[in-house]
């Protein structure tokens, strides 16, 4: 049996970066089948830095749900393996400097299994302290539902 | 001349005119976001400004608005925050040392290079800072956002069974935490000291976090609530940032060296011991050196959680019923990073009228472009890149608060 995590991250007072939080709570309300299924495990929260590595404790597999930043529209969706995020994070977003590729190959480098890696992206547009989420971006939220759905199903075969 | 969210060194002739640190995003957003809101949303709010130190916020939130209702909490739930907040400190102070300062000390290029190298040395750390989260988790309900924290105490009281597992966990973590200060006195630190004004929390009868004055080296001696007629913020035109001086119009520093130097006298055996074996004289006065000041706090933080998980035994009340009423109150206790100060009006009805939040880091502010300048005369004869990361060893040491959403520190030096 494939354990699989999900795990929406993001920060619901900053408009958009709540994008995965919010994500992943449609997602699990929508897919109740997946989302209560016993090999599943779903997250939500800030998970600043290095906190993403406690949540990957315990898994085969796990599905990380962020906004990034890029140079697409709002609303832009990704898939992503491990080596295609890292190009999302050469800047360090984290208060401790830490990005999400740098602890993932923290990660890697230290755990004895670390699970394997797959990202839904959502590009952020509203970032502002007490901003709204956009409308780009809530309108692309059933779609990042869909994404989510099918990478869970993948991850779980 | 823009500073590009970052480190900006004026130069006129190979010398420092002008130096802006614009890193850090002040809380402004929540001291507005709280207005018209009821007081016991406040900790769980204000919680949210950190996702490193969000206990910090929770208590000065907590203990300001129970000294606006006149409140005290009972001797069972103080215990509780103080064991609370070692979760916090060993947390901070693991990640801190380990995977932030250290590299920079021993020339890594970040903690990756350190655990290729040295893979047990990080392990361990992140153990160490584990059993910080886990302690979290146990009080708080969860570790990154704890929700157990109200004014008034807790809303419930954590399982004795659940805190008690942690024993074994945190006697390995004081070893660890031992091993750690052996370790802090082995790196290269670079040479640089600084006659600072130390302020801190101090209290004669344990290592000042929660309750206590607000002492300065300089002697001044103030009570919490006095707190604003010695320390005063204000706006400085290159930074969204406020910038705090003394009403003597010093710059003064908050944080592990202040506390070290202040209040060593309260330290826990293990931790006095180790900062006596360790040759150490007070003042530190290097900033760099901060990594030690942290290394003997996780020692004493694991020593108190200790004694506190033996002694836990939860009876009466978790929190005592507010009776609501017009007031004002101010509360500060140490965070990892420094003072952390809240002062908070309410009405009849317990809603927030007022709040005003002094960071650590903001306090700090000053002080790190002064030192920048005590250094620009040794970094400016330096390669660009190497110049750089001298200037970011230096930001860094101060473990300084830096907003989620800015980009990490880059260095600007223009020839006028």
């Amino acid at each position: 049996m494939t354990k699989v995590a999900v795990i929406g991250i993001g920060q619901s007072l900053r408009g958009d970066d709540a994008a995965g939080l919010e994500a992943v709570r449609q997602w699990r309300e929508k897919f109740p089948e997946t989302a209560n299924r016993l090999e599943v495990r779903v997250e939500a929260g800030e998970l600043p830095g290095l906190a993403l590595l406690d949540v990957l404790n315990d898994v085969d597999a796990a599905l990380l749900v962020d906004a990034v930043q890029s140079s697409h529209p709002p609303g832009t969706i990704y898939r992503l393996d491990e080596e295609e995020l890292a190009a999302f994070t050469s800047d360090a977003r984290s208060a401790h400097g830490w990005g999400m590729a740098e602890t993932l190959k923290l990660g890697s480098q230290l755990m004895n299994n670390r699970p394997r890696i797959r990202v839904v992206g959502i590009t952020a547009g509203e970032l502002e302290m007490g901003a709204e989420m956009s409308d780009a971006v809530r309108d692309a939220i059933p779609r990042v539902c869909e994404a989510i759905e099918a990478e869970v199903n993948a991850l779980l075969k | 001349m823009e500073g590009e969210g970052g480190l900006y060194i004026g130069l006129e002739n190979g010398k420092a005119v002008e130096i802006r640190l614009d890193i850090y995003e002040p809380p402004r957003f929540f001291e507005g976001f709280l207005k018209g809101r009821f007081l016991q949303e406040v900790p769980d709010i204000t919680a949210r400004i950190c996702g490193i130190c969000p206990v910090a916020y929770q208590m000065s939130s907590a203990y300001a608005l129970e000294n606006a209702l006149g409140i005290k909490v009972s001797p069972q739930v103080r215990a509780l925050r103080r064991l609370m907040y070692c979760g916090e400190y060993i947390e901070s102070h693991a990640l801190h040392i380990y995977l932030l300062q250290a590299p920079d000390m021993l020339g890594k290029q970040s903690a990756l290079e350190l655990a290729a190298e040295a893979p047990e040395v990080v392990r361990n750390a992140l153990r160490l800072k584990k059993i910080g989260n886990d302690l979290l988790k146990a009080i708080g309900g969860r570790s990154v956002h704890p929700v157990n924290v109200c004014v008034g105490g807790f809303y419930s009281w954590p399982d004795e069974k659940a805190i008690k597992a942690l024993l074994p966990d945190l006697e390995w973590g004081l070893n660890a935490a031992l091993d750690t200060v052996k370790f802090a006195l082995t790196l290269p630190y670079p040479y640089l000291e600084i006659d600072y004004e130390f302020v801190a929390l101090h209290h004669p009868d344990e290592y000042g976090v929660i309750e206590g004055d607000v002492l300065s080296s300089n002697g001044r001696k103030l009570s919490i609530a006095e707190y604003e007629n010695g320390y005063i913020e204000e706006h400085v035109r290159h930074s969204n940032a406020l910038h705090s001086r003394t009403v003597d119009n010093n710059t003064y520093l908050v944080g592990p060296l202040a506390r070290l130097n202040l209040n060593h006298e309260q330290l826990l055996p293990n931790a006095k011991q180790a900062l006596k074996e360790s040759g150490i004289q007070l003042p530190l006065r290097n900033p760099y050196k901060s990594l030690i000041a942290r290394a003997i706090e996780l020692v004493h933080f694991y020593e108190e959680a200790i004694q506190l998980v033996k002694e836990y035994k939860p009876s009466g009340p978790a929190h005592v019923e507010l009776k609501l009423r017009e007031g004002e109150g101010a509360g500060a206790t140490e965070a990892p990073r420094g003072l952390l100060y809240h002062r908070y009006k309410i009405d009849g009805n317990g809603m927030i009228q007022f709040a005003k939040i002094t960071p650590p880091t903001a306090q700090n502010l000053p002080r790190i472009e002064a030192d920048l300048f005590a250094l620009t005369p040794r970094i400016v004869k330096m390669p660009e890149a190497e110049a750089v990361l001298t200037a970011e060893h230096l930001v860094r040491s101060y473990d300084p608060c830096i907003s989620c959403a800015t980009h990490f520190l880059k260095l600007k030096i223009e020839e006028k």
